[in-house]
Protein backbone atom coordinates (compact mmCIF):
# COMPACT_ATOMS: atom_id res chain seq x y z
CA UNK A 1 0.00 0.00 0.00
CA UNK A 2 2.60 2.42 1.03
CA UNK A 3 4.51 1.83 -2.57
CA UNK A 4 1.11 2.70 -4.16
CA UNK A 5 0.91 5.75 -2.41
CA UNK A 6 4.39 6.21 -3.17
CA UNK A 7 4.12 6.63 -6.70
CA UNK A 8 0.95 8.18 -6.68
CA UNK A 9 2.60 10.93 -4.75
CA UNK A 10 5.20 10.98 -7.92
CA UNK A 11 3.21 11.21 -10.03
CA UNK A 12 1.24 13.69 -8.73
CA UNK A 13 4.57 15.82 -7.90
CA UNK A 14 6.67 15.40 -10.94
CA UNK A 15 4.49 18.32 -13.15
CA UNK A 16 5.73 20.75 -10.03
CA UNK A 17 9.39 19.62 -10.11
CA UNK A 18 8.91 19.52 -14.41
CA UNK A 19 7.73 23.39 -14.23
CA UNK A 20 10.90 24.27 -11.30
CA UNK A 21 13.66 22.77 -13.37
CA UNK A 22 11.98 24.55 -16.73
CA UNK A 23 11.82 28.04 -15.07
CA UNK A 24 15.50 27.15 -14.00
CA UNK A 25 16.59 25.75 -17.42
CA UNK A 26 14.68 29.38 -18.74
CA UNK A 27 16.34 31.98 -16.33
CA UNK A 28 19.79 30.45 -17.16
CA UNK A 29 19.22 30.81 -21.10
CA UNK A 30 18.09 34.37 -20.54
CA UNK A 31 20.73 35.59 -18.93
CA UNK A 32 23.06 33.97 -21.22
CA UNK A 33 21.21 35.04 -24.01
CA UNK A 34 21.29 38.58 -22.73
CA UNK A 35 25.30 38.37 -22.01
CA UNK A 36 25.69 36.84 -25.83
CA UNK A 37 26.12 40.45 -27.43
CA UNK A 38 27.36 42.05 -24.61
CA UNK A 39 30.82 39.59 -24.71
CA UNK A 40 31.88 37.49 -21.78
CA UNK A 41 29.27 34.96 -20.81
CA UNK A 42 29.61 34.78 -16.64
CA UNK A 43 28.13 31.24 -16.53
CA UNK A 44 30.12 29.61 -19.35
CA UNK A 45 33.37 31.05 -17.80
CA UNK A 46 32.71 28.84 -15.00
CA UNK A 47 31.94 26.03 -16.77
CA UNK A 48 34.59 26.21 -19.03
CA UNK A 49 37.16 26.83 -15.99
CA UNK A 50 35.92 23.42 -14.01
CA UNK A 51 35.48 21.81 -17.07
CA UNK A 52 39.33 22.23 -18.69
CA UNK A 53 41.56 20.57 -16.58
CA UNK A 54 39.27 16.87 -17.89
CA UNK A 55 38.67 18.42 -21.36
CA UNK A 56 42.84 18.28 -21.16
CA UNK A 57 42.95 14.82 -20.49
CA UNK A 58 40.14 13.71 -22.16
CA UNK A 59 41.95 15.75 -25.22
CA UNK A 60 45.21 13.70 -24.28
CA UNK A 61 43.08 10.62 -24.47
CA UNK A 62 41.39 10.51 -27.66
CA UNK A 63 44.18 12.01 -29.13
CA UNK A 64 46.08 8.99 -28.63
CA UNK A 65 43.36 6.58 -29.57
CA UNK A 66 42.39 7.89 -32.63
CA UNK A 67 46.30 8.86 -33.49
CA UNK A 68 47.00 5.18 -33.01
CA UNK A 69 43.99 4.06 -35.68
CA UNK A 70 45.75 7.01 -37.56
CA UNK A 71 49.07 5.20 -37.70
CA UNK A 72 47.66 2.16 -38.62
CA UNK A 73 45.44 3.48 -41.72
CA UNK A 74 49.07 5.71 -42.84
CA UNK A 75 50.58 2.14 -43.31
CA UNK A 76 48.71 1.46 -46.21
CA UNK A 77 49.44 4.92 -48.02
CA UNK A 78 53.44 5.54 -46.87
CA UNK A 79 54.65 4.26 -50.33
CA UNK A 80 52.71 6.19 -52.74
CA UNK A 81 52.69 8.85 -50.48
CA UNK A 82 56.32 8.68 -50.42
CA UNK A 83 56.74 9.31 -53.74
CA UNK A 84 54.70 11.99 -54.08
CA UNK A 85 56.50 13.81 -51.27
CA UNK A 86 59.73 13.63 -53.30
CA UNK A 87 58.31 15.19 -56.67
CA UNK A 88 57.10 18.00 -54.08
CA UNK A 89 60.16 18.18 -52.36
CA UNK A 90 61.73 19.19 -55.73
CA UNK A 91 59.10 21.51 -56.77
CA UNK A 92 59.45 23.05 -53.68
CA UNK A 93 63.19 23.35 -53.41
CA UNK A 94 63.10 25.71 -56.28
CA UNK A 95 59.72 27.44 -55.19
CA UNK A 96 62.33 28.25 -51.93
CA UNK A 97 65.43 29.72 -54.01
CA UNK A 98 62.96 31.33 -56.06
CA UNK A 99 61.29 32.98 -52.85
CA UNK A 100 64.63 33.83 -51.32
CA UNK A 101 65.60 35.68 -54.46
CA UNK A 102 62.28 37.48 -54.15
CA UNK A 103 62.79 38.02 -50.30
CA UNK A 104 66.03 39.78 -51.21
CA UNK A 105 64.80 41.97 -53.24
CA UNK A 106 62.02 43.02 -51.53
CA UNK A 107 64.59 44.53 -48.14
CA UNK A 108 66.56 46.48 -50.72
CA UNK A 109 63.41 47.80 -52.40
CA UNK A 110 62.19 48.52 -48.59
CA UNK A 111 65.52 49.71 -47.59
CA UNK A 112 65.29 52.04 -50.58
CA UNK A 113 61.92 53.23 -49.51
CA UNK A 114 63.13 54.09 -46.32
CA UNK A 115 60.16 51.91 -44.44
CA UNK A 116 60.59 50.01 -41.29
CA UNK A 117 59.46 46.14 -40.82
CA UNK A 118 56.58 46.51 -39.25
CA UNK A 119 56.52 44.44 -35.71
CA UNK A 120 54.00 41.27 -36.35
CA UNK A 121 51.68 40.92 -34.29
CA UNK A 122 52.15 38.85 -31.16
CA UNK A 123 50.51 35.42 -30.91
CA UNK A 124 50.02 32.62 -28.32
CA UNK A 125 50.21 28.81 -29.63
CA UNK A 126 47.23 26.88 -28.20
CA UNK A 127 46.10 23.68 -28.49
CA UNK A 128 42.09 22.44 -29.42
CA UNK A 129 40.85 20.62 -26.35
CA UNK A 130 37.15 20.08 -27.03
CA UNK A 131 35.14 20.37 -30.29
CA UNK A 132 31.46 21.35 -29.74
CA UNK A 133 29.86 18.43 -28.39
CA UNK A 134 26.74 19.22 -30.12
CA UNK A 135 25.88 19.31 -33.90
CA UNK A 136 24.19 22.41 -34.21
CA UNK A 137 27.05 24.74 -33.89
CA UNK A 138 31.12 25.38 -34.99
CA UNK A 139 32.62 26.31 -31.54
CA UNK A 140 36.20 24.42 -30.41
CA UNK A 141 38.03 25.07 -26.82
CA UNK A 142 41.61 25.83 -26.72
CA UNK A 143 43.94 25.34 -23.65
CA UNK A 144 44.91 28.99 -23.67
CA UNK A 145 42.83 31.53 -21.75
CA UNK A 146 42.87 35.57 -19.83
CA UNK A 147 46.34 33.98 -17.94
CA UNK A 148 47.93 33.72 -21.58
CA UNK A 149 46.97 37.24 -22.18
CA UNK A 150 43.73 36.20 -25.04
CA UNK A 151 40.72 38.59 -24.53
CA UNK A 152 37.36 38.14 -26.46
CA UNK A 153 37.28 38.96 -29.96
CA UNK A 154 40.79 38.02 -30.28
CA UNK A 155 41.38 36.55 -34.25
CA UNK A 156 42.49 32.57 -34.14
CA UNK A 157 44.69 31.45 -36.89
CA UNK A 158 46.49 28.51 -38.31
CA UNK A 159 49.50 28.48 -41.21
CA UNK A 160 46.41 27.96 -43.81
CA UNK A 161 44.56 30.90 -42.68
CA UNK A 162 41.91 32.11 -40.38
CA UNK A 163 39.85 30.23 -38.37
CA UNK A 164 37.73 32.51 -35.80
CA UNK A 165 37.74 34.46 -32.93
CA UNK A 166 37.62 33.88 -29.60
CA UNK A 167 33.75 34.34 -27.67
CA UNK A 168 34.03 33.35 -23.95
CA UNK A 169 37.60 33.17 -22.00
CA UNK A 170 38.18 31.26 -18.61
CA UNK A 171 41.30 31.86 -16.83
CA UNK A 172 42.78 28.77 -18.85
CA UNK A 173 40.71 27.80 -21.08
CA UNK A 174 38.67 30.07 -24.07
CA UNK A 175 36.26 29.20 -26.89
CA UNK A 176 36.28 30.05 -30.51
CA UNK A 177 33.82 30.41 -32.81
CA UNK A 178 35.00 28.74 -36.31
CA UNK A 179 34.19 31.16 -39.42
CA UNK A 180 31.73 28.43 -40.43
CA UNK A 181 29.53 29.63 -37.51
CA UNK A 182 26.18 32.07 -38.76
CA UNK A 183 27.02 34.51 -35.90
CA UNK A 184 30.62 34.59 -36.88
CA UNK A 185 32.18 37.10 -39.79
CA UNK A 186 34.76 38.72 -41.42
CA UNK A 187 35.42 41.58 -43.67
CA UNK A 188 37.86 40.48 -47.14
CA UNK A 189 38.40 41.45 -50.18
CA UNK A 190 39.21 38.48 -53.17
CA UNK A 191 42.65 39.62 -54.58
CA UNK A 192 45.23 41.16 -52.77
CA UNK A 193 44.59 43.91 -50.50
CA UNK A 194 44.76 47.79 -51.74
CA UNK A 195 44.84 45.88 -55.37
CA UNK A 196 41.53 44.70 -55.73
CA UNK A 197 38.03 46.62 -55.04
CA UNK A 198 35.92 42.98 -54.65
CA UNK A 199 35.36 43.96 -51.00
CA UNK A 200 33.09 41.98 -48.96
CA UNK A 201 32.10 39.68 -45.97
CA UNK A 202 32.49 36.44 -45.67
CA UNK A 203 30.74 34.37 -43.31
CA UNK A 204 29.03 31.41 -42.55
CA UNK A 205 25.88 29.30 -43.76
CA UNK A 206 24.16 26.67 -41.89
CA UNK A 207 23.13 24.66 -45.63
CA UNK A 208 26.65 24.65 -46.74
CA UNK A 209 28.36 22.86 -44.06
CA UNK A 210 32.07 22.94 -42.10
CA UNK A 211 33.85 23.24 -45.16
CA UNK A 212 32.67 25.86 -47.02
CA UNK A 213 31.98 29.86 -45.94
CA UNK A 214 29.74 32.76 -48.27
CA UNK A 215 31.52 35.70 -49.15
CA UNK A 216 28.60 38.28 -49.51
CA UNK A 217 28.38 42.22 -51.15
CA UNK A 218 31.09 41.71 -53.51
CA UNK A 219 30.02 44.39 -56.24
CA UNK A 220 28.76 42.37 -59.38
CA UNK A 221 31.18 44.64 -61.26
CA UNK A 222 34.45 43.57 -59.87
CA UNK A 223 36.27 40.32 -61.74
CA UNK A 224 36.21 37.46 -59.48
CA UNK A 225 36.93 34.22 -60.15
CA UNK A 226 37.49 30.30 -59.38
CA UNK A 227 40.51 29.96 -57.10
CA UNK A 228 41.13 33.58 -56.50
CA UNK A 229 42.46 34.07 -53.40
CA UNK A 230 40.94 36.10 -50.25
CA UNK A 231 42.48 37.77 -47.79
CA UNK A 232 41.21 40.25 -44.88
CA UNK A 233 40.67 43.65 -45.11
CA UNK A 234 40.65 44.30 -41.09
CA UNK A 235 37.30 46.11 -41.84
CA UNK A 236 35.03 44.11 -39.39
CA UNK A 237 37.57 45.29 -35.92
CA UNK A 238 39.01 42.05 -35.68
CA UNK A 239 40.97 40.51 -38.00
CA UNK A 240 44.27 42.02 -38.67
CA UNK A 241 44.83 43.02 -43.03
CA UNK A 242 46.57 40.83 -45.08
CA UNK A 243 45.43 37.39 -43.97
CA UNK A 244 44.59 34.28 -45.74
CA UNK A 245 40.84 33.46 -45.46
CA UNK A 246 40.83 31.11 -47.91
CA UNK A 247 40.27 30.65 -52.02
CA UNK A 248 37.16 30.76 -53.84
CA UNK A 249 35.65 28.03 -54.94
CA UNK A 250 32.01 29.09 -56.81
CA UNK A 251 30.95 32.16 -58.39
CA UNK A 252 27.92 32.93 -59.53
CA UNK A 253 28.55 36.19 -61.36
CA UNK A 254 26.68 39.28 -60.50
CA UNK A 255 25.44 41.79 -62.54
CA UNK A 256 25.77 45.96 -62.15
CA UNK A 257 23.07 46.34 -59.85
CA UNK A 258 23.55 42.58 -58.02
CA UNK A 259 26.33 40.94 -56.16
CA UNK A 260 28.50 38.08 -56.76
CA UNK A 261 27.78 34.91 -54.85
CA UNK A 262 30.64 33.32 -54.23
CA UNK A 263 31.37 30.23 -52.06
CA UNK A 264 35.04 30.00 -50.38
CA UNK A 265 36.96 27.08 -49.27
CA UNK A 266 38.42 27.88 -46.04
CA UNK A 267 42.35 27.88 -46.14
CA UNK A 268 42.40 26.40 -42.55
CA UNK A 269 41.93 22.66 -42.24
CA UNK A 270 38.26 23.27 -40.00
CA UNK A 271 37.49 19.91 -39.61
CA UNK A 272 41.36 18.98 -38.29
CA UNK A 273 42.47 21.73 -36.36
CA UNK A 274 44.70 20.53 -33.60
CA UNK A 275 47.44 23.66 -32.99
CA UNK A 276 46.21 27.39 -33.72
CA UNK A 277 47.47 30.58 -32.73
CA UNK A 278 45.95 33.40 -31.33
CA UNK A 279 46.59 36.78 -32.29
CA UNK A 280 47.11 39.44 -29.16
CA UNK A 281 45.76 41.82 -31.91
CA UNK A 282 44.05 44.83 -30.95
CA UNK A 283 42.19 46.73 -33.57
CA UNK A 284 43.26 50.66 -33.76
CA UNK A 285 40.33 52.58 -32.39
CA UNK A 286 37.77 54.07 -35.05
CA UNK A 287 36.64 57.69 -34.10
CA UNK A 288 33.15 57.62 -33.93
CA UNK A 289 31.14 59.63 -36.11
CA UNK A 290 30.02 63.13 -35.85
CA UNK A 291 26.69 63.31 -34.75
CA UNK A 292 25.52 67.07 -35.47
CA UNK A 293 25.25 68.45 -37.89
CA UNK A 294 28.28 71.38 -38.55
CA UNK A 295 26.31 74.38 -39.01
CA UNK A 296 24.18 74.02 -35.49
CA UNK A 297 25.00 75.05 -32.62
CA UNK A 298 26.22 73.26 -29.62
CA UNK A 299 23.77 73.95 -26.80
CA UNK A 300 25.16 75.35 -24.20
CA UNK A 301 27.42 77.90 -25.59
CA UNK B 1 17.90 2.32 -10.03
CA UNK B 2 20.50 3.68 -7.22
CA UNK B 3 21.54 7.18 -8.17
CA UNK B 4 25.22 5.94 -7.99
CA UNK B 5 24.63 3.82 -10.74
CA UNK B 6 22.47 6.53 -12.56
CA UNK B 7 25.67 8.85 -11.74
CA UNK B 8 27.96 6.49 -13.28
CA UNK B 9 26.35 5.94 -16.65
CA UNK B 10 25.16 10.29 -16.60
CA UNK B 11 29.17 10.52 -16.14
CA UNK B 12 30.10 8.16 -18.83
CA UNK B 13 28.01 9.23 -21.75
CA UNK B 14 28.59 12.76 -21.25
CA UNK B 15 32.51 12.01 -21.51
CA UNK B 16 31.50 9.77 -24.69
CA UNK B 17 29.45 13.08 -25.88
CA UNK B 18 32.27 15.41 -24.93
CA UNK B 19 34.50 13.31 -26.48
CA UNK B 20 33.53 11.30 -29.48
CA UNK B 21 33.87 14.09 -31.81
CA UNK B 22 37.67 14.85 -32.18
CA UNK B 23 37.51 10.86 -33.11
CA UNK B 24 35.37 11.03 -36.09
CA UNK B 25 33.08 13.78 -36.77
CA UNK B 26 30.19 11.88 -37.47
CA UNK B 27 29.90 10.65 -34.26
CA UNK B 28 28.39 13.71 -33.02
CA UNK B 29 25.13 12.84 -34.19
CA UNK B 30 24.72 10.27 -31.31
CA UNK B 31 23.29 11.38 -28.85
CA UNK B 32 24.38 9.46 -25.45
CA UNK B 33 22.69 11.44 -22.89
CA UNK B 34 19.11 11.29 -24.08
CA UNK B 35 19.61 8.04 -24.54
CA UNK B 36 20.32 7.53 -20.93
CA UNK B 37 17.33 9.72 -20.18
CA UNK B 38 14.84 7.90 -22.30
CA UNK B 39 16.02 4.42 -20.21
CA UNK B 40 15.72 6.61 -16.88
CA UNK B 41 12.44 8.09 -17.56
CA UNK B 42 11.16 4.60 -19.41
CA UNK B 43 12.15 2.98 -15.66
CA UNK B 44 9.17 5.52 -14.54
CA UNK B 45 11.80 7.64 -12.46
CA UNK B 46 10.32 10.90 -12.52
CA UNK B 47 12.67 12.74 -10.16
CA UNK B 48 15.76 10.69 -11.37
CA UNK B 49 14.57 11.51 -15.21
CA UNK B 50 13.82 15.10 -14.30
CA UNK B 51 17.07 15.76 -12.73
CA UNK B 52 19.66 13.92 -15.24
CA UNK B 53 18.07 15.58 -18.13
CA UNK B 54 18.60 18.87 -17.15
CA UNK B 55 22.16 18.48 -15.85
CA UNK B 56 23.02 16.31 -19.04
CA UNK B 57 21.19 19.25 -20.60
CA UNK B 58 23.26 22.06 -19.01
CA UNK B 59 26.71 20.21 -19.11
CA UNK B 60 26.73 19.37 -22.51
CA UNK B 61 25.52 23.58 -23.49
CA UNK B 62 28.06 24.87 -21.13
CA UNK B 63 30.27 22.99 -23.35
CA UNK B 64 28.62 23.48 -26.69
CA UNK B 65 28.68 26.97 -28.61
CA UNK B 66 24.61 27.34 -28.57
CA UNK B 67 22.71 29.25 -25.29
CA UNK B 68 23.49 27.15 -22.10
CA UNK B 69 19.78 25.66 -20.70
CA UNK B 70 18.07 25.57 -23.78
CA UNK B 71 19.46 21.74 -23.69
CA UNK B 72 18.67 21.43 -20.50
CA UNK B 73 15.11 22.75 -21.43
CA UNK B 74 14.33 19.94 -23.94
CA UNK B 75 15.86 17.11 -22.11
CA UNK B 76 13.74 18.11 -19.73
CA UNK B 77 10.73 18.47 -21.18
CA UNK B 78 11.10 15.49 -23.51
CA UNK B 79 11.96 13.34 -19.40
CA UNK B 80 8.77 14.19 -18.75
CA UNK B 81 6.89 13.52 -21.85
CA UNK B 82 8.28 9.70 -22.07
CA UNK B 83 7.62 9.04 -18.15
CA UNK B 84 4.08 10.52 -18.51
CA UNK B 85 3.70 7.94 -21.68
CA UNK B 86 5.03 5.57 -19.60
CA UNK B 87 2.64 5.68 -17.04
CA UNK B 88 -0.26 5.21 -19.58
CA UNK B 89 1.07 2.72 -21.67
CA UNK B 90 3.34 -0.22 -21.26
CA UNK B 91 6.66 0.67 -23.01
CA UNK B 92 8.79 -2.05 -21.47
CA UNK B 93 9.07 -4.32 -24.67
CA UNK B 94 12.18 -3.60 -26.23
CA UNK B 95 10.67 -3.09 -29.74
CA UNK B 96 8.57 0.26 -28.65
CA UNK B 97 11.76 1.53 -27.33
CA UNK B 98 12.81 2.36 -31.14
CA UNK B 99 9.93 4.85 -31.90
CA UNK B 100 9.88 6.04 -28.39
CA UNK B 101 14.19 7.15 -29.00
CA UNK B 102 13.15 8.13 -32.62
CA UNK B 103 10.40 10.59 -31.48
CA UNK B 104 12.46 11.68 -28.25
CA UNK B 105 15.53 12.32 -30.19
CA UNK B 106 12.99 14.66 -32.66
CA UNK B 107 11.66 16.53 -29.91
CA UNK B 108 14.46 17.30 -28.06
CA UNK B 109 15.75 18.44 -31.24
CA UNK B 110 13.08 20.61 -32.28
CA UNK B 111 12.81 22.52 -28.82
CA UNK B 112 16.28 22.67 -29.05
CA UNK B 113 16.35 24.81 -32.31
CA UNK B 114 13.04 26.36 -30.96
CA UNK B 115 14.21 28.21 -28.21
CA UNK B 116 17.27 29.56 -29.95
CA UNK B 117 15.41 30.88 -32.85
CA UNK B 118 13.14 32.56 -30.43
CA UNK B 119 15.98 34.15 -28.62
CA UNK B 120 17.72 35.03 -32.51
CA UNK B 121 20.65 32.88 -31.84
CA UNK B 122 20.10 30.60 -34.56
CA UNK B 123 21.89 27.09 -35.35
CA UNK B 124 24.83 27.15 -37.58
CA UNK B 125 23.96 23.69 -39.37
CA UNK B 126 21.02 22.53 -41.54
CA UNK B 127 17.43 21.65 -39.61
CA UNK B 128 16.37 19.25 -41.68
CA UNK B 129 19.49 17.46 -42.48
CA UNK B 130 20.56 17.53 -39.11
CA UNK B 131 17.84 16.05 -37.36
CA UNK B 132 17.38 13.12 -40.25
CA UNK B 133 21.05 12.18 -39.36
CA UNK B 134 20.48 12.79 -35.26
CA UNK B 135 17.82 10.53 -35.64
CA UNK B 136 19.21 7.67 -37.67
CA UNK B 137 22.75 7.56 -35.44
CA UNK B 138 20.95 8.27 -32.27
CA UNK B 139 18.20 5.25 -32.87
CA UNK B 140 20.04 2.78 -34.13
CA UNK B 141 22.96 3.17 -31.09
CA UNK B 142 20.52 4.49 -28.58
CA UNK B 143 18.53 0.76 -28.97
CA UNK B 144 21.63 -0.92 -28.67
CA UNK B 145 22.78 0.80 -26.23
CA UNK B 146 19.62 0.40 -24.18
CA UNK B 147 19.39 -3.29 -24.79
CA UNK B 148 23.07 -3.32 -23.45
CA UNK B 149 22.33 -1.21 -20.19
CA UNK B 150 18.69 -3.57 -19.57
CA UNK B 151 21.19 -6.43 -19.81
CA UNK B 152 24.30 -5.55 -17.71
CA UNK B 153 22.39 -2.94 -15.40
CA UNK B 154 18.88 -3.85 -14.92
CA UNK B 155 19.84 -7.53 -14.06
CA UNK B 156 19.67 -7.14 -10.36
CA UNK B 157 16.27 -4.94 -10.51
CA UNK B 158 14.48 -7.20 -12.36
CA UNK B 159 15.34 -9.84 -10.64
CA UNK B 160 14.35 -7.73 -7.38
CA UNK B 161 10.96 -6.85 -9.26
CA UNK B 162 10.23 -10.93 -10.00
CA UNK B 163 10.90 -11.65 -6.62
CA UNK B 164 8.30 -9.05 -4.93
CA UNK B 165 6.08 -10.29 -7.38
CA UNK B 166 6.27 -13.71 -6.41
CA UNK B 167 6.33 -12.48 -2.75
CA UNK B 168 3.04 -10.59 -3.11
CA UNK B 169 1.26 -13.65 -4.70
CA UNK B 170 2.12 -15.93 -2.40
CA UNK B 171 0.71 -13.34 0.59
CA UNK B 172 -2.16 -13.38 -1.30
CA UNK B 173 -2.93 -17.14 -1.69
CA UNK B 174 -1.92 -17.43 2.05
CA UNK B 175 -4.40 -14.45 3.06
CA UNK B 176 -6.74 -16.18 1.04
CA UNK B 177 -6.41 -19.56 2.90
CA UNK B 178 -6.70 -17.91 5.95
CA UNK B 179 -9.80 -16.64 5.04
CA UNK B 180 -10.78 -20.15 4.39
Amino acid sequence: MASVRTQKEIRQRAPLWLISLLIINLVVMAVDARDADGGQKVVRIWTQTFASPLQNASSRATGATSGFFQQIWNFRTTAQENEQLKQRLNTLESELNNARQAEAENDRLKGLLGLKEQSAVQSVPARVIARDPSVWFNTITINRGSTSGIAVNMPVVTGGGIVGRVITVSPFAAQVMLITDEKAGAGAVVGQLGQSGALGSVRGRADLGVGIVEMRYVSGLEKVEVNDTVMTTGQDGIYPPGLNVGRVVDVKNGTATQAHQILIQPGAQLDHLEEVAVLLYRPPPRTAPQETLPNVEKSGK
Amino acid sequence: MPPLKIAAILIISLALQLSLREVWRPLVYIDFPLVIIVYIALQREAWQALVVATLAGLIVDAQSGGLIGAGGFSKTLTAYIIYFAATKVNLENPLLRIPVLAAATVLDSLVYVFWHRLMNYPPSAPLVQTISYKLIATTVVGTLLLYLIDSIVAERSSQRRQFATRRRVARRSTGSLRRR
